[in-house]
Order: C-alpha cells, then sequence, then structure tokens
C-alpha cells in the first residue's frame, strides 16, 4: 500500500514533468528575435552566411520534429547547448546550482528557525499580545519585496555598519545578509501552518489527557505536540524550499551573487531558449521531487495519515 | 613534569607558536608580485578565433602575439610577429617577412606553415567563428611562400586588414596545441606572448604566468619580459560589485567602474581612476530618417539643437565622459575635428527650426502637433551602457520642446529584428573599433547596422573608396567628408565618447591600454610593494 | 486555516484591518490626483537638483536626474493600482472558469484540467512570469498579462476545491434532477457559495501580484525607463544607494505597505 502510494504519486510526477516540459517547449517557440542573426550581425556577417548559421543550429526544422528532438534529448538528460554560448545547457547549469543551492539551502534553514520561533509562542500564548506581535512580524515578512529588504540590509549592515559584504560570495560571510532577507521573507508562511498545527494539536484529546496525566508541560511540548504538529510545517517548508528559485532569482541580483538566478535572467534578456528552457526544466524537477518529499514527510510524521495508508 | 621536560615543552610551544605566526602571515599575504585583475564579463567561449567578446582580450593579449601591433599614441602599425611586410599595388596580396627564432609556449616553432594553419582554422566553417572570420573581410586564401615568408590574398583590396590583424582575434595560436585540444582548446590555450595561460576554471578564475623565454615582443612593449610573477583573473559581472571589491583590496585593477562610483573613487587614497577612452563609433541615438516626422530633416536638426548634451555628460556620466559631437570618437583614426562646430545647444534655434517644420501647439496641451498629430518618438533601447538613464534625460529636455519621447529597453536579438522591420524613431548604439571602416557598418545603405535607413550613393562611394586604399591621407580626407554629411544630414543625436572606467590601485604601475583602448599590455604591469 | 484571524473571534471594532483599508485608501486618492497634484509629471527631470535629500519643499527627496521622490510614487500609484487591477482580473477572468468547470464536472474534465494547472503551478511563480514576458516583450501591459496568467492556475486551483465542495451537497443533486443546464446550476447555485473564499482569496492574490510586477520591473525586464514605477524606482535608486538611499527606500517602503495593507484585509475577510 506505501508503495502502491508511492508509484502513483511518482507516475503523476512524471505526467507533470512531461507537461510542464511540453509547455515550456511551446511557450518558448513563440518567442520573437533569431537568435542566429544575433550572434553574427555584430560581426558584419551577410545575411547568406546567417542563414547557414541559422540551419547549423537545428532552427530550420518543422515545428513537430524540433520538438521530437527536444524530448527525446530530453530523455538522455540532454538539455540541448546554449545559443549565446553554445555550451551544453546541462553543464551550464551544473557549474550556476551550488551557489543558488548554498543560498536555498541557508534561507530554509532561516526561515525554518524563525518560522518557528514566530509560530510557537503564537500557537502556546494564542489571542494574547504575544499572538498578534509575532502573528504581524509574519505577516510583515510576506509582504515585504526581498528587492527593498535587501537593499535595506546593504544599507544598514553593509554601507553604515561596515560588518557584512554587499555582494559577491566566496565565504560564509557573503551569505549571511542574501540567506536572512530571503529566508525573512519565506519564514511567513512556515510560522502560520506552525501556528495553526501546534494550536490545534493542543486541543487534541492525548495533549489534555497527557496534561492530566501530569506529565510537565516541556514534555508535552516536546514529545506529543511538536512530533505531531511537524509533519504538515515539515511539509510546508519542503515547498518553500521548492519555491526558493523565484526567490534567489531577485536575492541573487540584489547581492550580485552568481547563480541559477542570474543565468535565466541573462537568457531571458537575450532570448537564449535552450538555458531559460534549461532552468525551468530543472526549477520544475526541483519542485515536483520536493512536493513528493513533502508528502512522504507529512505522512510518514502524522500518524492518523499512516493508518489511512496502511 | 620534570624540569628538563618543561623546559622541552616550553621550547616546542614556543616553536609551533613562531611556526603559526609565520605561517598567518604567509597565508595573510599573497606572492608579493602577484596582480589582481577583475574581468566584468564571464564569457564562456574565450578563444579569440570563436568568440566576439571583448572581455576574453583583456587576458589573451598578452597570450597571443599579432603579425603587427597598433601604436595608440601615433596611430601606427609597429613589426610584431612579421618584422617587415609589403602590400602589392593593386591592394591584394600583403607578403608578411616573419621574426626567426619565435617559439610557442609549447615548444613548436613559429613559422609561415603556422601562419598559414591559423588562417585556415579562422576560416573554417567547422569553427563557426562569430568575429575573426569577419575581421578578415575579402579574405581569399593564404599562402606559405618559404619558411618564414608568408603571403595573404584577398579577392578585393581591404584597407583595415591590418588593423584587424593588430588584433587579439587574429593572434597566432600553437598548431600542435590547437591540434592536441580540438574542442577543448580554449581552456588550454597556448600562444608565443609574454604570458602564459596557466589555469582557466571557467567563470572563476585565469591564472596566467610569464613566458621565460619570451624576447620577440614589439617596440610598443616596454619591457623585453614580464614584470609580474602573475595575473589572476576574476570575474564580477555585476557593477555593484565592481568598486566594493577594489576598496576591500581584493582586486588592484578593474574595468568598467560605474560612473558614480568612480567619482567617489577619485578622491580615494588607495586608489585611481585610469580613464581609457574606446576609439570607435561613440555612444549616439540614430534617427530613423523614413520614418515621419524625422523625415523632415530640419526635424532632426531641432532635436540636435535642443539637447543640452553637456547635461547629459555632467549628470549621467559625471562629466568623465568627453562629449562627442560626431559619429567617430574623437581618438579614432580619421576623427575629424571640424564635427565640433556642428549643433551647439540652442534652445530656441530648436524651437525655430520645428516651427518652420510645420509643428505648432494649437491645442495648447504642451506638445506640438500638426495635422492632428502629436509629435510623439519612440526609442529602443538595449539595457547597457547607461542608455536608458540617458533617454530618461532626453525625454525631460525634449518634453521643453513640446516633442514626446517613449523609450522600451528590449534586448539585443528583439532590437535587430525591430531595427530591421523600422519600427521605431530612435536606436542608441556604440560600437568600438580602431579603424574608420566601422562607419561603413552604419552608413552604408545596405549595412546590417544602418539605421538611419540612410541611402546615400555619395557617401556610399566615398565609404567604398576609404575601404579599398591604402594611402592613409586620402582614407583620413574621405572619412572626413563622411562624417560632415552625417552631421550635416543630422543622421544621428551623439551623446558621449565611450571610455573605459578603470579603478587601479595606487600601488600598480606601468598599466598601458593599446590601441583598441580595451586591452592591456599586461607585460609591463607590475606592483610596487614597496609602499604607495 | 482557521486559525488566522487576528488577536478576535466576533466582529468587532479591530484597528488593524482598518488602518490597512485607510492606507489603500490613501493610495487611490493619491493616485486619482497625482495629475492634479503634481502637474509638471514624473518625468520632469532637473540635473541641477539632483540626488537632494528630504527638506523643506521637498519631503522624500529627489533622485539621480533631480525628478521628486514624492511627485513619482504619486504617479506610480496610478501604475501599480491600475496594473494590479488587471493583472487580478485576468487571475480571476482566467482561472475562475476553469476551477469551477474542473470542480463542477468532475471526471476526466477534472483530471485533465487540473493535470495542465499542476504543470503550470511546478514552475516557480516570477520564472512563469518571466517566460510569458519572454514571449509578450517588454512592457507595463506584458507585465500585467503576465503576472496575471502566473496567479490564474492558483486560482482555479482555489475555484475547483470550493466548486467541489458545493457540488456534492444535495441541492445540487436535487437541481440537476430538476434538469437545470450545468451552466445554470453554476451560475444559481456555485458562484453564490463559493463566493466569499473566492474574493477572500483574491485579496490575498492581490499582494503577491503587486509583489511579482514590482520583481519583474527590478530586474529590469518590465516597465519602459523613467517609468515611477516603484519596482522600477528601486532599480533606478541602486546605483546610488550611497548617495541617496532616500531613492530606494521611500518606494519600498510605499510597496511594501500596500502589500500589507491588501494581506491584512485579505486575512481579516475571514
Amino acid at each position: 500500500m506505501a508503495a502502491r502510494y508511492l508509484f502513483r504519486r511518482a507516475v503523476g510526477a512524471v505526467v507533470v514533468l512531461w507537461l510542464a516540459a511540453t509547455l515550456a517547449f511551446l511557450a518558448l517557440k513563440l518567442t520573437p528575435g533569431d537568435p542566429a542573426q544575433a550572434l553574427l550581425a555584430a560581426s558584419g556577417a551577410t545575411p547568406d552566411e546567417i542563414a547557414a548559421r541559422r540551419a547549423q543550429l537545428g532552427l530550420d526544422a518543422s515545428l513537430p520534429i524540433q520538438y521530437g528532438r527536444y524530448l527525446a534529448d530530453l530523455v538522455r538528460i540532454d538539455l540541448g547547448e546554449s545559443w549565446l554560448h553554445g555550451r551544453p545547457v546541462g553543464q551550464m547549469i551544473a557549474e550556476q546550482l551550488p551557489s543558488t543551492l548554498a543560498l536555498a539551502m541557508a534561507a530554509t534553514a532561516v526561515a525554518a528557525i524563525l518560522g518557528l520561533l514566530l509560530g510557537l509562542p503564537a500557537a502556546l500564548r494564542q489571542g494574547t499580545w504575544v499572538d498578534t506581535l509575532t502573528t504581524s512580524v509574519s505577516v510583515v515578512g510576506l509582504s515585504t519585496p526581498t528587492y527593498w529588504s535587501g537593499l535595506l540590509a546593504i544599507l544598514v549592515f553593509s554601507l553604515y555598519l561596515p560588518w557584512l559584504p554587499s555582494a559577491g560570495q566566496g565565504s560564509l560571510g557573503h551569505l549571511v545578509l542574501p540567506a536572512g532577507v530571503l529566508g525573512f521573507a519565506m519564514s511567513g508562511a512556515i510560522a502560520r501552518v506552525v501556528r495553526a498545527q501546534v494550536a490545534e494539536v493542543l486541543r487534541a484529546n492525548y495533549v489534555v489527557a497527557a496534561h492530566a496525566k501530569g506529565l510537565s508541560p516541556l514534555r508535552v511540548l516536546f514529545v506529543h505536540v511538536l512530533r505531531n504538529a511537524m509533519g504538515p510545517a515539515l511539509a510546508v517548508t519542503a515547498l518553500q524550499f521548492g519555491f526558493m528559485l523565484s526567490g534567489a532569482v531577485v536575492t541573487e541580483s540584489v547581492f550580485a551573487r552568481r547563480g541559477l538566478g542570474k543565468l535565466v535572467v541573462q537568457a531571458i534578456i537575450w532570448r537564449d531558449l535552450p538555458v531559460v528552457r534549461g532552468v525551468m526544466l530543472v526549477a520544475a524537477l526541483a519542485f515536483v521531487l520536493t512536493s513528493l518529499a513533502a508528502d512522504l514527510a507529512r505522512g510518514w510524521l502524522d500518524p492518523r495519515l499512516r493508518e489511512e495508508l496502511q | 613534569m620534570s624540569a628538563k621536560n618543561r623546559t622541552k615543552y616550553v621550547a616546542r610551544l614556543a616553536f609551533t607558536a613562531a611556526l603559526l605566526v609565520l605561517s598567518l602571515a604567509g597565508c595573510a599575504s599573497r606572492p608579493s608580485e602577484q596582480v589582481r585583475y577583475g574581468l566584468t564579463l564571464a564569457p564562456s567561449g574565450i578563444d579569440p578565433h570563436v568568440n566576439a567578446s571583448s572581455e576574453l582580450g583583456i587576458p589573451l593579449t598578452s597570450v597571443y602575439d599579432t603579425l603587427v601591433y597598433l601604436d595608440p599614441e601615433t596611430n601606427e602599425f609597429v613589426p610584431g610577429l612579421a618584422e617587415r611586410w609589403e602590400i602589392s599595388g593593386d591592394g591584394l596580396a600583403y607578403t608578411f617577412h616573419l621574426k626567426k627564432g619565435v617559439t610557442f609556449h609549447d615548444g613548436t616553432p613559429f613559422n609561415a606553415e603556422a601562419v598559414k594553419f591559423n588562417f585556415d582554422r579562422i576560416t573554417s566553417t567547422d569553427l563557426k567563428s562569430q568575429k575573426a572570420l569577419f575581421m578578415l573581410g575579402p579574405y581569399d586564401r593564404t599562402e606559405v611562400v618559404d619558411e618564414s615568408t608568408v603571403r595573404i590574398l584577398l579577392t578585393q583590396p581591404y584597407a583595415p586588414l591590418l588593423d584587424s590583424l593588430s588584433q587579439v582575434y587574429l593572434g597566432m595560436a600553437s598548431p600542435t596545441a590547437v591540434q592536441k585540444w580540438a574542442a577543448n582548446y580554449q581552456l588550454h590555450q597556448v600562444g608565443s606572448g609574454p604570458f602564459v595561460m596557466a589555469e582557466y576554471v571557467p567563470g572563476d578564475h585565469l591564472l596566467l604566468k610569464p613566458n621565460l623565454d619570451y624576447r620577440w615582443g614589439p617596440s610598443v612593449y616596454k619591457n623585453r619580459r614580464a614584470q609580474a610573477a602573475e595575473i589572476e583573473f576574476r570575474f564580477f559581472t555585476d557593477a555593484a560589485t565592481r568598486s566594493p571589491a577594489l576598496e576591500s583590496g581584493e582586486t588592484d585593477i578593474m574595468g568598467e567602474i560605474p560612473p558614480q562610483d568612480a567619482k567617489r573613487l577619485e578622491s580615494s587614497s588607495e586608489l585611481k581612476i585610469q580613464v581609457v577612452p574606446i576609439p570607435g563609433v561613440s555612444l549616439m541615438f540614430f534617427l530613423n530618417t523614413t520614418r515621419p516626422p524625422l523625415d523632415d530633416v530640419r526635424v532632426r536638426r531641432a532635436l540636435l539643437y535642443g539637447t543640452d548634451r553637456k547635461a547629459i555628460i555632467s549628470t549621467v556620466f559625471q562629466d568623465l565622459s568627453p562629449l562627442a559631437y560626431g559619429p567617430l570618437a574623437a581618438n579614432t583614426l580619421g576623427y575629424d575635428p571640424a564635427v565640433q562646430a556642428f549643433y551647439p545647444y540652442d534652445g530656441e534655434k530648436a524651437a525655430a527650426l520645428l516651427a518652420e517644420a510645420g509643428w505648432t501647439d494649437s491645442d495648447g496641451d504642451g506638445l506640438l502637433d500638426k495635422a492632428g498629430q502629436r509629435l510623439v518618438l519612440t526609442a529602443v533601447l538595449m539595457g547597457w551602457g547607461s542608455m536608458p538613464e540617458v533617454s530618461q534625460l532626453l525625454e525631460s529636455q525634449w518634453q521643453a520642446l513640446g516633442i514626446q519621447l517613449s523609450s522600451q529597453v528590449v534586448s539585443y536579438p528583439e532590437a535587430l529584428q525591430i531595427a530591421q522591420e523600422g519600427s521605431y524613431h530612435l536606436i542608441p548604439f556604440n560600437l568600438s573599433g580602431s579603424d574608420p571602416d566601422i562607419l561603413r557598418k552604419f552608413f552604408r545603405s545596405e549595412a546590417s547596422f544602418n539605421w538611419s535607413k540612410i541611402d546615400d550613393a555619395e557617401m556610399d562611394g566615398w565609404l567604398d573608396e576609404a575601404s579599398r586604399l591604402t594611402d592613409r591621407a586620402q582614407r583620413v580626407a574621405l572619412y572626413g567628408q563622411v562624417q560632415l554629411r552625417v552631421m550635416d544630414e543630422a543622421l544621428v543625436v551623439p551623446v558621449r565618447d565611450y571610455v573605459n572606467l578603470n579603478g587601479v590601485s595606487k600601488r600598480v604601475q606601468d598599466l598601458r591600454y593599446d590601441g583598441q583602448g580595451w586591452f592591456p599590455w599586461l607585460i609591463d604591469v607590475a606592483i610596487n610593494s614597496s609602499g604607495k | 486555516m482557521s486559525a488566522r484571524s487576528l488577536g478576535g473571534r466576533a466582529r468587532r471594532f479591530r484597528p488593524i484591518p482598518i488602518a490597512a483599508a485607510a492606507w489603500l485608501v490613501v493610495v487611490g486618492v493619491l493616485a486619482v490626483v497625482a495629475p492634479r497634484l503634481a502637474p509638471q509629471g514624473p518625468t520632469t527631470a532637473d540635473p541641477a537638483s539632483a540626488l537632494l535629500p528630504p527638506r523643506a519643499g521637498s519631503p522624500l527627496g529627489t533622485d539621480f536626474l533631480g525628478r521628486e521622490i514624492w511627485v513619482r510614487l504619486a504617479w506610480g500609484a496610478r501604475l501599480t493600482l491600475a496594473a494590479g487591477a488587471v493583472a487580478l482580473a485576468l487571475a480571476v477572468a482566467v482561472g475562475l472558469p476553469v476551477g469551477l468547470a474542473a470542480g463542477g464536472r468532475g471526471g476526466w474534465v477534472d483530471s485533465v484540467l487540473m493535470r495542465l494547472v499542476d504543470g503550470l503551478l511546478a514552475f516557480p511563480g516570477l520564472l512563469l512570469a518571466m517566460a510569458v514576458m519572454a514571449i509578450l516583450g517588454g512592457g507595463m501591459d506584458s507585465v500585467a498579462i503576465a503576472v496575471g496568467l502566473t496567479a490564474a492556475p492558483a486560482y482555479s486551483r482555489v475555484a475547483r476545491t470550493v466548486a467541489r465542495e458545493v457540488r456534492i451537497q444535495p441541492y445540487i443533486d436535487a437541481a440537476r434532477a430538476l434538469g437545470c443546464s450545468p451552466w445554470r446550476i453554476a451560475a444559481r447555485h456555485i458562484l453564490p457559495n463559493a463566493g466569499p473564499a473566492l474574493v477572500s482569496f483574491a485579496g490575498a492574490q492581490l499582494g503577491s501580484i503587486l509583489l511579482m510586477m514590482g520583481a519583474l520591473n527590478f530586474l529590469g525586464l518590465g516597465a519602459a525607463p523613467g517609468s515611477p514605477e516603484w519596482g522600477m524606482m528601486l532599480a533606478d535608486g541602486r546605483g546610488y544607494l550611497r548617495q541617496a538611499p532616500w531613492a530606494s527606500v521611500f518606494p519600498g517602503l510605499a510597496l511594501a505597505l500596500t502589500v500589507l495593507a491588501a494581506n491584512l484585509l485579505g486575512d481579516a475577510w475571514e
């Protein structure tokens, strides 16, 4: 049963991936601009030379043939070659992935910790000023654009107080501001779920019973409440990680970090379709995998769901 | 423990401490003559025969030698790998007599066969060259006359050939290395220049080490051999990272500093700004002469009179760029100073011209109109070179004249497509190049960058002839006529001459740039580590 | 997700949603009266007074071309609100029918439509909007359309869930038994009952729509140069962060407050 559930979800994931790939193919086929011309015009090439280069890039074939080649390439994990740089897209993405992953993981850690710090007190002290304060902070975090909070962070922690570097990468110090800003923005959703789940669990019978049995509140909290509430919280955290790519695009731009975000913005400006497609597919893959993981985490941690599966 | 052991113990402790301090000191300082250079673009292709980026030339100009060199001070060509050359009377054959005793970094001897190999490589269709191939113009073939004599044959005379041959894109690579590394050659490039490409990790860093056997440098090099112990290049693609890297000491040299940062760094005690003018076509707005209302020369002239270009230079470029008066930058060969007489800022004259052309504000809404149509102009911009900032200032200045300017930023491929369709009024652009033949790309009637959409047979004649003549004085005269015609017909609104704002540590000495402006002659660069 | 309302159970006087609504009203009014209040327009440059800090007569300072920040904020409010409204309307117009159809019909229609929606939702929102913009080209209209289309799939998911809940009600079966057409059922029964949830989700979406539009403009993919759109002002001010921080602080503050207000109101509606 667990295996069958997993299989069904996996098939669903593949279908979604195929759809995403097709959408990526179609969408970008409609963009205006001729890459062959862009590559050569500045060097003074003639229209014949440009046409020859276009044929070389395979842009002349009919749409169904291009689609077929595209799918075949994808199955072999060949994302094609960048039109601008001529290098394999997979290689370019692999070069930029570590930087973005570092940012995403650091930001997720910050988001999870902040989410806990904000959601727990709110649930434990529902209806009081603690609740209002922490929930307000969450909402503020959700509402603040990272391209603004990032600039503010640079202003305060880099220009006025020269504590941290404002741009680039290479050390842990370079990660502090971007991860902090991005993590703060993402923490609101986690805080929300933590608060809701913990509040719900606190009302549950077995918790009341544990209290009645005389167990210390702290023990109740850690052993019973957290374990049962963490399922959905972990799920949301995993999803947030999947969303990190959106956030990374802006954060990488504000803090001038290398990464997938920068790669894809450049590619969109230059109509380097294979690169845009490649990054979008990687993003879709990341999302599908993380939501699969989130589902599994939820299922494993939540005893009720586990029973459902049995 | 016993007294003896304690002494030993203390001694060992002291020794370890000393070692630690010494090694930390060693970690903190780098090899005292290492120069760190910041690059501003990370092209993933850096093979000069293949790729077009000018960034690759910054390190590689010192890895390769070229047949000839352009002396930026005299604008003359001096011997490089070719110690002398002859051009046939009909301009179709260039015979080069090569220096003897030159070897590539891998020991391969440099000779006529090597030269032919290089040109065959550049012109082969498999290579898909993006720039080098097109710099050869009407190239036909290369002939080996003897071991140290080689002849390049053209199908038509082509005056810019020597200029092309002086650039890194036509630098001489080792045939052995090219054949050995094939598709991976760009990671293991081998030339004959004063530096060896020691290491290249794409997107991360590039390391140059001196070529200890180098002794055939051109006269423009001050030193016989490289002065720096090694040069490390790292990438700073985002403009926001550049001045912080200089100020923190992470790099010693960095180009393309944004004007407002450069202004601030000018007063720094540890850094200086080295302003390097780049020859070529200045940053200017091309006016589409086929699209009304710009088809009326009076309207175009009004735009020129009505633009306060000095304000643009001081506001957007912090007075660090020279004002451009014509299509060629002032330090380009063939620049005609007579263009400076054209179109001083005169708002009244602009208004008068517009009125003469029939444009009045008949409905009092602040915008000029004629026969029911408002005077609206569209500009298509690309996002670099401060073009968006300049267009915003133009929008405001022309608003005072009663003209509405609306701009949009598009990608380069899209701009080219829009240019082809002709659905724009203005397109700004600038392109660097040391030979005035660059004007032909923009102002000849069928040229790919003819964004003024001008079709002037007389000017075509001048441009074609000037690209074929070898007599420099005659060429200069013809290009002078072209520049005056361009300004007289108000085909463009010139804004500024492009300059590269280099942030340089005051400890760096002898940093000089070549005739193209972009490429440093690294052989002479050294760090003065004994202080400022 | 019921434990979302702030600090209160019954509908009593709550200062926060009222403040939020007040802010939105202020922004709206500013947007409307901008031409009257600041007739010089957002593009009139005065290079002589560039990068001046806030002082008497210039409450928010000037930017690198000497333009008053408060003038540009006021004119930018028009752009921001108009584009936001268009994007939201598009999201609803596209997402609602799809979601209702899927939830109302069920069966294979539901499966196919929702798989399509899942395919779209697999892409991070900003990336999807960027891809749409790559097709449409630049400009504020493209931004509004791209963001609207990107927000539509999420909207259709919510619409489907709500529609599905309503569909399994007994009175729907009764209506169908009586011979009502599916469209009539949708219009007369499903929509009115689903209404409140849909409206509240739309309100919550407005915040993320505004953020996404600002992001696209900040990255330079959207509005024309010189446009007083708030995200664009942030990008403009960024190069002068050290000399003139007010050029970045105030536009971002305006945007953050507006998004905050939208989110708070969306929460309070429940």
